[in-house]
């Protein structure tokens, strides 16, 4: 099917895009990558009457230190992020979680900004965001707000971003030495949506787990973290009598809904697999943290 | 090349001028906003190479390059492209620069209906400049994008394994002769 | 794609019967709605505005009560188009149960979805109906209880089918807040304008039985 015949504006600066967004309201759609966005118009599933092209502005682009933090752009690819040296040295869960991510015509043109804004359950980065305790920049005409990843999914497609804001850019902490990090997925498929996944950050203190973070793929109806279960495996070293204990709050805690190929019993199964062996990479020595590993 | 200005009237709908080079020229066009790129090339300019096949990107058939890198044709608008650089399966063929790919392609039987295997070409060609040394599993995980219904993916990934050979047999002969000499 | 829940309302159950065969009521509550007209005292008519993550689907359907047992539930058969991302159809039990805090409303709902939306959102259908739910109810427990500003007090017109009677002395005691919706403007003007021009012939009915009345007296004297 075709799209339908709207218009189309593509400004140079962030404060035109969220003019036309401010006059044109839930008329004007956003198009960032547009691997999600085209493909709902393809179908006919949402006919606005205004595509605002975000491809020019500056200043939601590129990968840049700012303090303590990696600050990605909005705009920023898949593919940047995936060939990215300084996400390899400071962020090395985005550069794992990458080639997740459907397949590399899409990771091309999809943008970490549009995956966030999405807030899709099976999405890698808003799980990563999660996971490494990220934030996310939202910009209005009136100016500008930080948001943490934890405050930000909300529900099905629903996040905490106003219909007035764009996402500028997302912040995440840099790593440290004493950081471990691991992302496990599976799909039927490459590069299908996932059935379960994992992305976990940690730190190790002399064999020790510290402020571990587990943040879920495809288990609810939102990219969610299992603080129940973070809870259990915090301060403790990695033994048979521990993972018996996280798996049994992650039994209770998460209440992981069937899918169309799955059902609850199997992914709440898959789930606990996907705990296994990220708790055992998190407790592994680290790998060299510029290790050029991708498929 | 041009930019964009917003019309007077933000929500009209009609033709934009777009400045595209396609397969090495660069030419004017004016496009409707809601076509996409493959619709334009085939329609607006008869490159019938590139196929559709489910227009929301999972198939594969519309891969085209866009400033060296393969997307889903259907998941950009030509308007998009605008002031960008375009290459098709039609200007990778006729520069010669799938040719291996061709030839191992016809050798191997890799084709029956063609309907996947301009994509397919793109996808392989991609695949021989960025990751030359890949193994028979990557080579099938990096087409994992393309879908084909009529041969059953062994003959293409037989047909791109070929070429990944003789190019690393080539490089290991002509270093060979470079230590040599 | 099947769907159960239970939720506690505090209001009693003649008040939640009553906002739950108001078509008002109905509008504000339900997500994205635009429209809700009351055709006949079984059937409703719907418009809705199906908003989630990009899409945009206006739905067009109706609503037909059945088994409808007053005060304690009854049954909605539900089926809307939504032009070419699909077609809805299904149905919903609702029940009221009286407890010490008000009202427990138990909901089974079924409902399949054919055309794209159903084929691309199979695999959430039921999380988006849950969430749409969840939503429902939310604003429904808001307007029976008349939370949040903006609200204006009214009363529900006394006139209505047989088995509200036992409603009427309820609601006189708890008159249902109906809260003009914000983030609807499309269909413009508050409650009482849109309810001036009935309440206007009621009152013109009353002063002209009056009228009446006292013409009558004065014929018969």
């Amino acid at each position: 099917m075709k799209a339908p015949a709207f218009s189309y504006a593509r400004p140079k600066h962030l404060t035109d895009v969220l003019a036309l967004l401010e006059k044109h309201g839930d008329e004007a759609r956003l198009l960032a990558g547009g691997q999600t966005l085209l493909a709902t118009l393809n179908m006919r599933l949402s006919e606005p009457a205004l595509l605002i092209d975000m491809q020019s502005v500056q200043e939601l682009k590129g990968l840049s230190l700012a303090g303590n933090s990696l600050r990605i752009g909005a705009m920023v690819t898949h593919s940047e992020i995936e060939a990215s040296e300084l996400v390899a040295q400071h962020a090395p869960l985005l550069r794992m979680a990458a080639p997740h991510i459907a397949h590399r015509a899409i990771r091309n043109l999809g943008t970490f900004g549009g995956s966030i804004a999405y807030g899709d359950p099976a999405a890698e980065w808003p799980a990563c965001l999660l996971a490494l305790d990220g934030i996310v920049v939202a910009r209005n005409l009136q100016g500008e707000r930080r948001i943490a990843a934890r405050d930000f999914f909300t529900g099905l497609y629903t996040t905490e971003l106003a219909a007035n804001e764009v996402i500028s850019a997302c912040e995440v902490p840099l790593a440290t030495p004493t950081h471990r990090f691991a992302f496990e997925e599976l799909a039927r498929r490459h590069g299908d949506y996932a059935v379960v996944g994992l992305a976990a950050s940690a730190q190790m203190n002399e064999g020790e787990l510290d402020q571990v973070r587990l943040a879920w793929i495809g288990v609810g109806n939102m990219p969610l973290r299992s603080t129940a279960t973070e809870q259990v495996l915090q301060g403790q070293q990695l033994s048979d009598a521990l993972l018996a204990r996280a798996l049994e709050a992650l039994r209770s805690e998460l209440q992981a809904e069937a899918d169309l190929t799955h059902s609850a019993a199997a992914k709440q199964h898959l789930a606990g697999v996907m705990l296994k062996r990220v708790l055992n990479t998190l407790s592994s020595p680290a790998p060299a943290l510029n290790s050029a590993s991708t498929v | 090349m041009t930019h964009q200005e917003p019309s007077p009237d933000d929500l009209a709908t009609d033709a934009r001028a777009v400045s595209i080079t396609i397969n090495g020229t660069c030419s004017q066009h004016h496009v409707q906003p809601r076509t996409h790129l493959v619709d334009f090339l085939r329609e607006g300019l008869g490159l019938k190479g590139s196929h559709l096949g489910c227009e929301h990107g999972v198939c594969g058939a519309c891969t085209v390059q866009l400033d060296g890198q393969v997307v889903r044709g259907c998941l950009v608008l030509a308007v998009q492209a605008d002031g960008r650089v375009v290459n098709t399966i039609e200007g990778l063929s006729d520069s010669g620069a799938i040719r291996e790919l061709q030839q191992a392609f016809v050798r191997h039987n890799a084709l029956q209906c063609g309907f996947c295997t301009s994509g397919m070409l793109m996808a392989a060609h991609e695949l021989l400049e960025k990751k030359p040394d890949a193994n028979r599993e990557q080579v099938r995980e990096w087409i994992s994008g393309n879908y084909c219904r009529c041969t059953g993916y062994q003959a293409i990934v037989d047909a791109i394994c070929d070429v990944l050979a003789q190019r690393s047999k080539a490089g290991h002969a002509a270093h060979a002769e470079g230590a040599v000499a | 794609m099947e769907l159960q829940g239970s939720v506690t309302i505090p209001a009693a159950p003649a008040q939640v019967w009553q906002a739950l065969n108001d078509p008002e009521i109905l509008r504000l509550c339900i997500p994205g709605c635009e429209e809700v007209r009351q055709i006949s005292p079984q059937e409703m008519h719907a418009r809705v505005m199906l908003k989630l993550g990009p899409v945009r689907a206006n739905f067009v359907g109706k609503v037909v009560m059945t088994d409808v047992r007053p005060l304690l539930g009854y049954t909605l058969n539900f089926e809307g188009s939504g032009g070419s991302a699909g077609f809805a159809r299904g149905s919903s039990v609702i029940a009221l149960t009286p407890t010490a805090e008000g009202t427990r409303l138990d909901y089974t709902a079924q409902a399949s979805v054919a055309g794209k939306l159903g084929q691309i959102g199979g695999r959430l259908m039921d999380a988006s109906a849950r969430q749409l739910a969840n939503r429902f109810f939310a604003e429904f427990k808001a307007q029976l209880t008349g939370v949040a500003s903006g609200e204006r007090q009214i009363a529900i017109a006394q006139s209505g089918p047989a088995e509200a009677d036992s409603a009427t002395a309820a609601s006189a005691n708890f008159p249902i807040v109906a809260r003009a919706n914000a983030a609807q403007p499309a269909t413009g003007g508050n409650w009482f304008d849109k309810e001036k021009p009935r309440l206007l012939w009621f009152a013109a009915g009353m002063l002209a039985t009056a009228f009446g009345v006292w013409m009558g007296a004065h014929w018969l004297r």
